[in-house]
């Protein structure tokens, strides 16, 4: 909480996601791509065939413009968000991994200098200085992910790190190998796809034939690295992060399984485009091919940002930059005390450092929609609770003096009218609104947290009793602070729960 | 449970700051010579000398300057965080979409130079390429200069952040900042009248454009410094009385030397006094920063924050040996390219 907090209308996971993706893409290409270049053009050189050494020269050139000024700057881009967006985070990775970057930076330095003269050395140079060059580039662009990679595996899987502070121990952590291989899989498969895109222009059909069988193969083979090595890397996730993860985002761990039907549609295009018909490849299969593939390494980045919440670092910083370590200094001091940048706004700060990194008031993520028509005492108890709601939030450390300012900050922007005025709806439908805005988020029907169990078959006495002793239930949960017409309705609809679904709602 | 402490340095604060001083000269003298190239490039273009063997290849070497550039740039930005710590990033999200469109700015300027390269002499419109490059180039150097002045102000940077939160504030100490913005920006017309002039050695025009651009490139720095100096209000006298201005001065002596032997045609010691005058003025900039941040002025002294120091020696002696590795392989590449470009003159 020490830095300022820049509050842009945009979502810090929009903004964060848009730029990583288009690094993390180009950065696996320029990997891959560098071992396709150096494989073919030995190969090519062998058999002196020209039009693929054309072909390869082509590629090169859009390589170069792809991978060294996107693939640069938007590694810088990333260092820049990073900077704004979590600046606490990238503080404690620099403290103890300065020195890993610094040798990232070292290798950067050769792969930047090797891909330039590679690139200028089609025509001036001899075939083995070349290719010399060639596997220098890729040997740089692949050390700089290995040392990258220890990185981020470190901030999903910290291990005995956060028992050690040994730098090596959260260097070589846990998923650090799965992570790495799977990596390089991806790096041989976006090659393999993103020549098939060059080769399907292609008007020479035996060049065309013969890449394309080629393409295909760096395909297959980065898929046959990238299956195993993903229930490896699977495997060594602990166990409570997935379980956890289950629990509260079913929605996004069952993404990782549809993920599989891009792999199988990958699998089966390459075999009938590159191996049984690849004089019929063309531009609709190639970019088909390709985005599948985009859309399966996105769907497994998008995966291993969802488990990791709600840190930034496992067990160690929360997402919203909150320190495990400060646990009892947040608990007893509050967190007005650590904001250093102060707005005098107090609720609007704390609003700002507790909740606006994965939420914006009205856009992707929205908290203002979520708390209409409801009071500012049950958004201070939601957001004392935040912890028990899905979405596997960080718990709330602060005082419920600072809650209710944030209750106070919200409940001032949001629509104020009542529930059944917003709505337009009474009675059960009433109720059904109430029971999402003031239950529904911590205990979802046939879902998440599902209290149905005990809610069912209650007379009127005992759904009254229910509500007036609603806080007593748990620490996270809120008392009941609706007007007696939510009450009412409420317990309307508690009664249908569990009858025909279809009559009730 | 005890959490590993993240308050700590893997190493000397000292070597660490030798690191940042040593990339960040290297990273401006690289901006210099790309900037200084497109002024060069654009003057090729305006007087019709576009044709002119030295202008051609400034041109050609714009997209690799601007590589080396970025790289070099990186460095910096790493132990930024550890030499002045916080004060930067807290700047930067004060100026967050200003900052985030750096990196922007950057490829737009790198895509128009290799549009510009790769088209040659076909393409019809290359002085408005290189306008728009050196448009963006001076958009990231104003903000640089913008949000690294605002850094040196940790009160300005709370009171700016709290006028506005969006991202879209400028530093408006503008005072504070246009005569260091501009006296860095006029060093660009000396490398680049000095690269001109190296690769021009045999015609006497591109020499004597050289000269002219050195020349008053030279001047307008030196006027601008000293404005620079002259701004500076209660920072001065506890700067006269700091190492920065020993350094400061030999900085500037060796400015004249690069000039003067410029003059006499020796390159060689040319430019390596103007690169050791970079140094210099970077190492004094460095003091300059401390006082702002940490002088304390009824011990007149700067008291700089402690940090304990948790030593990672295995990692830092792997760069040392890696960096060693890295500068080899640069040789060796640019070995490559010159033994390699008789033989296809030969062909
Ligand atoms: C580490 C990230 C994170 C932080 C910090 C966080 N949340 Fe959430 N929150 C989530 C996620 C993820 C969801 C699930 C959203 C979804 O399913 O679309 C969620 C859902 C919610 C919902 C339900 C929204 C709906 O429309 O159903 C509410 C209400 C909410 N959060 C309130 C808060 C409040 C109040 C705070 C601050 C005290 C907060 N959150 C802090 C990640 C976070
Ligand atoms: C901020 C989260 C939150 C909200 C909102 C919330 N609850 Fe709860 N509720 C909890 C927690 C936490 C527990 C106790 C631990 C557990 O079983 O998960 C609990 C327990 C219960 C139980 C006890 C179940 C049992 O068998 O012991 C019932 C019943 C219940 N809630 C009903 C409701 C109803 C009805 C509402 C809406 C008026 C509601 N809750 C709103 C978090 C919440």
């Amino acid at each position: 909480m020490y830095y300022p907090f820049w509050d842009t209308s945009l979502s810090y996971g929009m903004l964060m996601a848009v730029i990583s993706i288009l690094h993390v893409f180009i950065s696996h290409f320029a990997i891959g791509g560098g071992l396709y270049l150096v494989i073919t053009e030995t190969f090519a050189r062998k058999r002196n065939d020209q039009a693929m050494l054309d072909y390869l020269q082509r590629l090169s050139k859009f390589f170069l413009l792809v991978t060294l000024v996107l693939g640069a700057l938007s590694g810088v881009a990333i260092w820049f968000i990073i900077g704004l967006l979590n600046p606490s985070a990238t503080e404690v990775l620099i403290h103890h991994f300065v020195w890993a970057w610094a040798i990232e930076w070292t290798f950067f330095v050769i792969e930047i200098a090797a891909a330039i003269v590679y690139y200028y050395g089609w025509q001036r140079m001899s075939a083995r200085d070349h290719l010399a060059i060639g596997w220098v580039y890729f040997g740089a662009a692949w050390l700089s992910l290995f040392v990258i990679n220890g990185i981020i595996t470190f901030m999903l899987t910290p291990g005995a790190w956060t028992a050690t502070g040994n730098i090596w121990d959260g260097f070589f952590n846990p998923t650090f190998w799965p992570s790495l291989f799977y990596r390089t899989g991806i790096c041989v498969l976006l090659a393999g796809l993103y020549a098939m895109v060059v080769a399907a222009r292609s008007k020479d059909v035996s060049l065309k034939a013969r890449t394309a069988r080629r393409n295909a193969a760096f395909g297959l083979i980065g898929l046959a690295i990238v299956v195993p090595t993903f229930f490896w890397y699977w495997q060594a996730i602990p166990g409570d992060l997935i379980a956890n993860a289950q629990e509260t985002m079913p929605a996004t761990m069952r993404t990782i399984w549809e993920s599989y039907l891009y792999i199988v549609l990958l699998v089966l295009v390459l075999i009938l485009y590159g191996l049984v018909m690849p004089k019929r490849l063309n531009m609709v299969v190639a970019v088909v091919l390709m985005a599948a593939g985009l859309g399966y390494f996105g769907s497994f980045e998008f995966f291993r940002e969802s488990v990791r919440k709600p840190y930034v670092i496992t067990d160690y910083m929360y997402g919203n930059t909150l320190e495990v370590a400060k646990t009892a200094e947040y608990r007893e001091g509050g967190y007005l005390a650590g904001i250093e940048f102060r707005t005098g706004d107090d609720g609007a700060d704390l609003f700002r450092h507790v909740c606006r990194h994965c939420h914006t008031l009205d856009g992707y993520k929205p908290l203002l929609p979520a708390f209409e028509g409801v009071d500012r005492e049950f958004i201070a108890s939601m957001v004392r609770g935040s912890e028990a709601m899905k979405g596997n939030m960080p718990p709330f450390m602060g005082s419920s003096g600072e809650a209710l300012m944030i209750g106070e900050y919200l409940h001032g922007r949001t629509d104020n009218r009542h529930l059944s005025e917003i709505y337009d709806v009474e009675g059960v439908q009433l109720g059904q609104k109430v029971y999402e805005v003031r239950c529904g988020r911590c205990h979802e029907i046939g879902g998440y947290n599902d209290k149905s169990e005990s809610l069912i078959g209650l007379d009127d006495e005992d759904y009254l009793d229910l509500l007036d002793m609603a806080g007593e239930f748990a620490d996270e949960m809120p008392d009941f602070t609706g007007d007696d017409e939510e009450r009412a309705a409420l317990i309307e609809f508690l009664k249908t729960i569990g009858k025909e679904q279809g009559g009730a709602l | 449970m005890n959490l590993p402490d993240y308050n700590f340095l893997s190493t000397p604060l000292w070597l660490i700051t030798i690191l940042q001083i040593l990339t960040l000269t290297l990273h401006l003298t690289a901006m210099n010579f790309l900037v200084g190239g497109i002024i060069v490039v654009l003057w090729g273009r305006l007087t019709d000398r576009w044709q002119t063997p030295a202008v051609q290849s400034l041109a050609r070497m714009l997209p690799t300057a601007t590589a080396a550039t970025i790289t070099l740039g990186v460095a910096p930005l790493l132990f930024v965080q550890l030499v002045y710590p916080r004060h930067v990033y807290s700047a930067s999200i004060v100026s967050a979409w200003f900052w985030l469109m750096i990196p922007v700015a950057v490829a737009v300027a790198y895509y128009l130079f290799y549009g510009a390269s790769f088209a040659k002499n076909a393409l019809k419109r290359p002085t408005l390429f290189y306008t728009i490059a050196g448009i963006c180039l001076l958009y990231v150097s104003f903000v640089y200069s913008s949000v690294f002045s605002m850094a040196e102000h940790p009160a300005d940077v709370k009171e700016l952040y709290a006028s506005s939160q969006s991202g879209l504030v400028i530093n408006s100490n503008l005072s504070d900042y246009v005569f260091r913005w501009l006296h860095i920006l006029l060093a660009a017309p000396v490398v680049g009248g000095f690269a001109a002039g190296l690769i021009g050695r045999d015609d006497p025009t591109a020499f004597s454009v050289g000269k002219k651009l050195l020349l008053w490139g030279m001047i307008g720095t030196s006027v601008f410094g000293l404005f620079y100096l002259l701004t500076l209000g209660d920072i001065l006298a506890p700067f006269m009385r700091s190492p920065g201005i020993w350094i400061l001065v030999p900085g500037i002596l060796l400015a004249f030397a690069g000039l003067h032997f410029y003059f006499k045609r020796r390159f060689v010691p040319s430019g390596l006094a103007l690169l050791a005058s970079v140094l210099a003025m970077v190492t004094s900039r460095h003091y300059l920063r401390l006082i702002h941040l940490y002088y304390d002025p009824r011990a007149l002294t700067i008291a700089m924050p402690s940090w304990t120091v948790t030593p990672q020696w295995s990692v830092f002696v792997l760069f040392l040996i890696l960096i060693v590795i890295a500068i080899l392989a640069l040789i060796w590449l640019l070995r490559m390219v010159f033994s390699n470009r008789g033989a296809s003159q030969g062909e």
